[in-house]
């Protein structure tokens, strides 16, 4: 089974990541905000990178992408991986505003998606892990028919809901200017980084996807701790669908494009190894705050239309270096004389 | 030889251990047949035999990772049958493996306490214990080290304190110095006699006799599965224990030693990585040249630098009389080089293709015409070579993943015989091969330097090297320090040398 | 372990024939489809149709052509998509200024040249495993992906030609040659052309031989880092094909359109039966796996079934094949 798994049988471990004892994604962060600075001291290009309400804005936008991050964060860290989040995020944002626009109740709704979200999680965790299919192959699978799914509830179109309310749960700022859903995400960052720090079933993630032998040698449950990670995933996927329908107050199967790839990118670059037993939630944050701050920054710019094309350009430029950095790293390392 | 006579041992405490006549058998070898076996609390019980004695066959059996198949084995007057590796480290039976069993990505303290993170009253209790615990062995590692940061000897520290956190009542020791510095090992026999102080029993698997006698008190030979004898350390010499360990030949185990060596074909003049030093060999047209080194003495990383296999710091290697350069397989084998490398299925063996296909990899070049493969060509050298070697496979096609060891081994050589290599490299070519098929691949060696080729032989089976080749070189701590005439050398002058720590 | 006859082409006895299609379920499917649909669609059975099939899937068929190869080598090219984007725009734009011929070479260059940077980037790295390969084809698809949008500014292309007809194009799209369209002979040539290189040349077995065991192959002498450079320059090569045949059919490059066709593609070769892990697989075996989406697609077509279900049951097929498979292994290895 070894061979089997994508992801066991490439020992990769990110431990030397550091550049000046910072992380790299960190460093990267400080450089564009640094770069933003300097740009604000020129009157050509000055801008509201630095204003309260683009800062706000940065949070918003990151927010749903870094609910589902923390799912993804945990699977990744156990060894496996979950491609199905993006089409889990658009079918539960249409099932939750189907289930309200049909006379649920909107909590029951909202918990009727968040179970279902577990239920596919569930079906996931018993294909890969109980049944040993490479899960890169199922969960992409899982995403399409997920994806398909929303388009054939939806006809394709955005629905709306008709429901006021339900718009108010994402949108509704505390403390003057907090959106809910910024404490949400908030919320969610808090609970998986406790969760994946201080107990017994975090840390038995970190084992069973560091070696999963000597995890199941030392009478750790592998499968059980395993499959309980595409679970999670699946309730965080489902979360950030409701949320995202909410901010928007509608919801539509075009969502998840692209996401899941987006978010284990993300993931990764922030410091989270492919091969399982190392990452974390702060370093899943760093890295999608990084991807999140580089697209703002190059909006704000708006030197031209070139430059939101350009933003996607560096974006891919700089996952492959960091990533080929890390290669190139191990590289060195294997063939040290 | 009669089969494991009682110790006269001290009979004065009970038996913490009590192992007798197991016996299990692998796919076409007995690892282990009618062992027996007391251990008492409060000893160090050395067990040695060399590669293949069925030393870690019995310990992964005791620790549960293995199921035997006859015999009957007590621990603390508990008849143990079915047992999982977390029960029996519950129990008090704590093994600590050569390719030690930690999770690399994690801290110290957490691999101690790994499972039990909870019930170790979470971060601030499992660090605290854990510290707690690596002080009793005279540890200062810190607990939140990451141990893949660790050095080996500072792994084994954390592997000692995991077996004392189960309140082990007997730690058994898997080769634990076989990367171990003078003083990291120093280091450890203090741990030792702390422990057998503390009423634990410790068995001491090893093949290093130094540390036999310098810190067991009770010695077990193993060879070829079977306990040889028990003995009081006190009680038995360096000599008797070798001879033991060696074990007499049996009739026709070996072919006719090859007389065959001419002028001079391989001169390795330097060779400088992070494990060799200096390194010079030469090696003669129709010789074969056995290397003799511990595991981690850099007898394998030798020839893989020779073989243009790791990249090396510095090299001058001489074919033929001219220099070389070899900068990865396809220099070496252009040149006419072949080397069977140690592990057969990760490094040799394409599992999933066929015999046939297995065979002509290392000839495809010279199969190609233009680009495309002669694949009339690629079929006849398939059969010619399971011909040849007498591969016993249901035809050329078949995935040689179905066939036996001994026989995935032979086709191995048969692709490397295709190119009728200059100079072949055998890093443990009988490794995991049945009896029979061993005698056949002593006689292809044989033929092979008959034919003007010219062989090393790595081996960790003595007898083998001592039978078949010319010349012998030890190579310790990446040094060669010693030559010797496997003619007149006797085993335990080369194994004295080839154990020579500095 | 799954397929353990390769259809090599050789003869095979009656029960190694059992045997082929207990272990690829996959012709049986085929085989059921196109009964069901013949019956409810006699037209299906014909020449005209299937050469609809090869116009409306060209890109997909392409595409999966070029990246089995990738994934029979144990790595992954998540940057076809971006690949495919680019050079619709590219060869779209450059019909004017320099003619459709050359624009059509430039366009096939920029694909192949975009393949060699994935290469080269991967064995600069010195990335080993998949997952590293997936990572960093991935970002050069946004890359890629972005440069098209830049390069056109985001707005689509109209296929046309100020100084003539877009002959070529059209002799792409609806030309015959004997009974056959253009587009189904150059699919053909190009999947004999793989189909020889994979069975019959050094290059396809390096290929295999790098996805059994890299290390092994490694140290029989198997060149590793040229083989990744063959196979990231086929697949975008291939990429390439699959873009012209794409914007002959549509008359229009959008910068954004080569974004379907990544799953799509690893579908139809995981579909087929090549081994996601690497060292087993055949372009042969893609075609099949395609034309199984693509004959399921027209049968659900025929039964009223919706699209998005459709599009369900491709992800359905998708799992279901991949747990077979592990389902398999499982009883194999106990």
């Amino acid at each position: 089974m070894n061979t089997r798994q994508l992801n066991l049988n490439s020992r990769i471990r990110s431990s030397s990541r550091t550049v000046l004892g910072l992380q790299k994604a960190f460093l990267a962060i400080l450089l564009v905000v640094l770069a933003m600075a300097v740009f604000n001291l020129i009157p050509e290009t000055r801008n509201n990178f630095f204003s309260e309400a683009n800062f706000i804005n940065i949070l918003k936008s990151a927010s749903i992408f870094l609910i589902l991050a923390m799912g993804e964060t945990v699977v990744l860290i156990a060894g496996g991986v979950d491609l199905s989040i993006g089409g889990m995020m658009a079918f539960s944002g249409v099932v939750v505003i189907l289930l309200m626009n049909a006379g649920v109740p909107i909590p029951v709704a909202i918990a009727l998606t968040l179970l279902m979200g577990v239920a596919v999680g569930a079906v996931n965790a018993f294909i890969s892990v109980y049944q040993r299919a490479e899960p890169f192959i199922i969960t992409l699978g899982m995403g399409i028919v997920l994806t398909g799914a929303a388009q054939q509830l939806t006809n394709a179109r955005s629905v709306s809901s008709t429901l006021p309310d339900f718009q108010l749960i994402a949108n509704t700022q505390i403390l003057g200017w907090v959106p809910i859903l910024v404490v949400v995400m908030l919320a969610v960052l808090a609970v998986t980084y406790w969760m994946l720090r201080s107990t017994s079933f975090g840390r038995n993630v970190y084992a069973v996807g560091g070696d999963y032998e000597v995890a199941k040698y030392s009478g750790i449950n592998v499968r059980r701790t395993k499959a309980a990670t595409y679970l999670i995933c699946g309730l965080t996927a489902a979360l950030g669908g409701v949320m995202l329908a909410s901010q928007l107050n509608s919801a539509s199967s075009i969502a998840g494009e692209n996401t899941a790839l987006y978010v284990v990118c993300a993931v990764v670059v922030g410091g989270t190894s492919v091969a399982g037993g190392v990452g974390g939630a702060i370093k899943s944050t760093i890295g999608l705050l990084l991807l999140g701050l580089l697209t703002n920054a190059f909006n704000q710019l708006r030197i031209d239309s070139l430059v939101s094309y350009l933003s996607t350009a560096l974006l891919g430029i700089i996952i492959v270096s960091i990533l080929w950095l890390d290669s190139y790293g191990r590289k060195r390392r294997r063939e040290a004389v | 030889m009669v089969v494991a006579s009682a110790p006269e041992a001290p009979s004065a405490p009970e038996a913490l251990l009590h192992v007798k006549d197991v016996s299990k058998a692998f796919p076409g070898v007995k690892a282990l047949d009618r062992v027996t076996l007391d251990v008492r609390p409060g000893r160090v019980h050395g067990i040695v035999g060399e590669n293949g004695a069925g030393k870690s066959t019995l310990m992964k059996i005791l620790s549960g990772v293995y199921e035997k198949d006859s015999g009957e084995i007590v621990f603390e007057g508990n008849v143990i049958d079915k047992i999982t590796p977390v029960q029996s480290m519950n129990m008090g039976l704590s093994i600590i493996y050569q390719e030690l069993n930690l999770v690399n990505t994690m801290t110290v303290g957490e691999n101690i306490f790994l499972g039990r993170f909870s019930e170790s009253g979470g971060r601030a209790g499992v660090h605290a214990k854990a510290k707690a615990l690596l002080k009793s062995i005279g540890s200062k590692v810190s607990t939140y080290r990451q141990v893949s940061e660790l050095s080996v000897s500072d792994k084994q520290m954390v592997e000692i304190a995991k077996a004392l956190s189960f309140d082990s009542k007997l730690i058994i020791m898997d080769e634990p110095s076989s990367s171990l510095t003078a003083d990291e090992m120093e280091k450890l026999v203090q741990i030792i006699h702390d422990l057998k102080s503390k009423g634990i029993a410790i068995i001491y698997i090893s093949h290093k006799l130094d540390e036999i006698f310098g810190f067991c008190d009770v010695v077990t030979v193993m060879r070829d599965g079977r306990v040889i004898a028990t003995r009081d350390v006190s009680s038995i010499t360096r000599n008797e224990m070798i001879s033991m360990m060696v074990g007499r030949t049996i009739e026709n185990e070996f072919p006719p030693r090859p007389d065959c060596a001419g002028e001079t074909i391989l001169e390795i003049k330097n060779i400088n990585t992070r494990k060799l030093k200096d390194v010079k060999l030469t090696l003669r047209k129709g010789e074969i040249l056995g290397l003799v080194g511990l595991v981690g003495s850099g007898r394998t990383e030798l020839v893989r630098a020779l073989f243009g296999a790791d990249k090396v710091a510095k090299k001058s290697i001489y074919l033929e009389g001219r220099p070389v350069k070899i900068s990865s397989p396809m220099d070496a084998i252009r040149l006419g080089l072949a080397m069977v490398p140690e592990d057969r299925k990760l490094q040799g063996l394409l599992l999933g293709f066929s015999v046939e296909q297995n065979i002509s990899l290392a000839v495809l070049a010279r199969l190609t015409e233009y680009g495309f493969i002669n694949t009339k060509e690629e079929a006849a050298v398939g059969d010619r070579q399971i011909k040849a070697l007498n591969v016993r496979t249901p035809s050329a096609k078949t995935k040689i993943r179905t066939l036996s060891g001994g026989n995935q081994q032979k086709a191995i050589l048969g692709r490397w015989l295709e190119m009728s290599p200059k100079v072949l490299v055998l890093d443990e070519p009988t490794k995991g091969v049945d009896v029979g098929a061993k005698y056949e691949i002593y006689l292809l060696m044989k033929k092979i330097v008959e034919a003007g080729g010219a062989i090393i032989l790595i081996s960790s089976e003595l007898p083998e090297v001592l039978n078949m080749s010319n010349r012998v070189n030890t190579i310790c701590e990446g040094r060669i320090n010693g030559e010797f005439d496997p003619v007149t050398a006797s085993a335990d002058e080369i194994m004295a040398k080839a154990f020579e720590f500095a | 372990m799954s397929a353990a006859t390769q259809p090599v082409g050789r003869r095979v006895s009656p029960r190694a024939a059992g045997d082929f299609l207990k272990n690829n379920p996959i012709y049986v499917a085929i085989a059921l489809l196109v009964i069901v649909t013949s019956v409810v669609e006699p037209k299906f059975l014909t020449l005209n149709n299937f050469d609809n099939i090869v116009r409306q899937f060209g890109v997909l068929i392409f595409a999966a052509l070029g990246m089995t190869f990738v994934i029979m080598a144990g790595f992954l090219d998540l940057s076809i998509g971006g690949i495919i984007s680019l050079v619709a725009v590219v060869t779209v734009t450059l019909i004017d200024p320099i003619g459709q011929g050359p624009a059509i070479l430039v366009g096939l260059a920029v694909g192949l040249a975009c393949g060699l940077l994935n290469s080269i980037l991967i064995v600069a790295s010195g990335a080993l495993t998949q997952a590293e390969s997936l990572f960093i084809t991935f970002g050069m698809s946004l890359v890629y992906g972005a440069v098209a949008l830049m390069y056109v500014q985001g707005v689509t292309q109209f296929l046309t030609y100020s100084e003539s007809d877009i002959s070529i194009f059209e002799a792409l799209n609806s030309g015959q040659i004997g009974f056959l369209s253009v587009a189904t002979v150059v699919f053909l040539v190009c999947l004999a052309i793989l189909a020889v290189i994979e069975k019959r040349t050094y290059m396809g077995r390096s290929v295999v031989l790098t996805g059994g065991n890299k290390v092994a192959a490694r140290l029989a002498g198997i060149p590793i880092s040229r083989t990744i450079v063959m196979i990231y320059a086929i697949s975008g090569l291939l990429s390439a094909i699959g873009a012209i045949v794409l914007i002959s059919r549509v008359t229009l490059a959008d910068p954004t359109m080569g974004t379907p066709y990544m799953t799509q593609a690893i579908l139809a070769v995981v579909v087929g039966g090549t081994a996601l892990i690497g060292g087993r697989g055949s372009v042969l075996w893609t075609v099949a796996g395609a034309f199984l989406l693509i004959l399921l697609n027209n049968c659900l077509n025929l039964l009223g079934v919706s699209s998005y279900v459709q599009f369900m049951i491709w992800g359905v097929v998708l799992i279901a094949v991949i747990w077979l498979d592990a389902v398999k292994e499982t009883r194999v290895s106990g």
